[in-house]
């Protein structure tokens, strides 16, 4: 019985591989991540097949998702954001469909990984960056330079520069910290199911009854990982549309 | 909407959307109390963390080369971490302040 809380991120490979002194096995993280791109692809193509005017089921899921995202670029950074549609639509997907493969019994949580959501986050800020570059040329480095008096600048603009280098940080840690910790609960409170359930063949069975209280614990966290699992998402993509429209428009932030 | 689509089936929607009687279709998820919390707490914990680090990396390329043994830019960039780590909470309390008062004129227009 695996008791082990963390034992559900454990990076297992299951192809092993190496190639000149990498080691870069096929794990059960490519596993998942291969089905979740999987889906997502096959889902998104299924469903603009039929093309209709009054949207099957299917249709309606897909044609929601993307105005969802479409108003959330819109409001967030404009219609000069709307190019990057594709970016934030597929990064949007991706961890939605992670974090809702994570939920299924037995799964791996792509999105649990550092390396995964740190990678996403830097893809996220390199865009920002190189967006940044091509709009406004050097320009763009006045956003690191506040209004301020040119002795304080020297200050400033030191933390400015910090300022801007935390994000892809805050960025990544706050989705994989957020998977992470829902579900190592959701494995603690299965543990008290099964530690107070056993107690029925000690001396003190009057015990065992009480591990339904848990039990009903882990259906109620079930459901708030199933909005924590969305709400993430949103915040990650919205995040992006943000940070893209400080490199689109230039006005400095505060 | 985004959409790139023809303005008669705009023109329809906006008629669709006066027939239902609600403003405008957006999605706002007001953020929860424990998730500004979390924000905040990312926010100054990755600027400390983004600092400090810096710092550290600055000392071992730099203090060898002007050959000092005192950790200084590991005291000064966690000093400035700290400075843009509260900036940074300042902004996301600005950010969300904006948003609830948007909210809140929302409603007021509303009744």
């Amino acid at each position: 019985m695996a008791m082990n809380p963390m034992e559900q991120f454990e990076v297992k490979p299951l192809i092993p591989l190496h190639i000149g002194g990498y080691d870069v096995s096929f794990t059960n993280q490519s596993l998942w991540m291969c089905i979740v791109v999987g889906a997502a692809s096959l889902f998104l193509l299924y469903a603009s097949t039929s093309r209709r005017l009054v949207p099957t089921r299917a249709q309606s899921m897909a044609e929601l998702a993307y105005e969802f995202v479409g108003n959330m670029i819109e409001s967030a950074s404009g219609a000069a954001g709307l190019k990057f549609f594709p970016f934030v639509f597929t990064i949007f997907m991706f961890v939605l469909l992670s974090n809702f493969f994570g939920l299924l019994p037995g799964s791996f949580t792509v999105t649990s990984q550092i390396c995964v959501t740190f990678a996403l986050a830097a893809v996220v800020i390199a865009t920002v960056i190189i967006t940044g570059f091509m709009q406004h040329g050097f320009g763009f480095l006045k956003l690191f330079v506040p209004k301020a008096p040119f002795l304080l600048l020297i200050l400033l603009v030191p933390i400015e520069v910090i300022s801007f280098l935390t994000r892809p940080v805050s960025l990544s840690v706050r989705l994989f910290a957020n998977m992470l910790a829902g579900h190592t609960m959701l494995k603690v409170f299965a543990g008290f199911v099964i530690a107070l359930g056993a107690t029925a063949i000690t001396p003190t069975p009057w015990f065992a009854p009480l591990s339904i209280a848990p039990l009903f614990l882990i259906v109620a966290i079930t459901a708030l990982e199933i909005l924590v699992a969305f709400l993430q998402a949103y915040v990650f993509a919205i995040l992006t549309c943000i940070y893209l429209n400080e490199a689109l428009h230039l006005h400095d932030h505060h | 909407m985004p959409a790139p689509e023809p303005p008669e089936l705009r023109a329809l929607g906006e008629k669709l959307d006066e027939a239902r009687g609600k403003p405008a279709r957006e999605p706002v998820t007001p953020p929860s109390a424990m998730g500004i919390a979390f924000r905040f707490a990312t926010e100054l914990g990755a600027a400390l963390f983004v600092g400090a680090g810096l710092g550290w990396l600055l000392d071992r390329w730099l203090d060898p080369r002007i050959g000092i043994r005192f950790p200084i830019f590991l005291i000064v960039m966690f000093c400035l971490g700290a400075a843009a780590g509260i900036r940074n909470v300042m902004r996301a309390a600005a950010e969300l302040n904006a948003q609830a008062a948007q909210a809140a004129n929302k409603e007021n227009e509303e009744q």
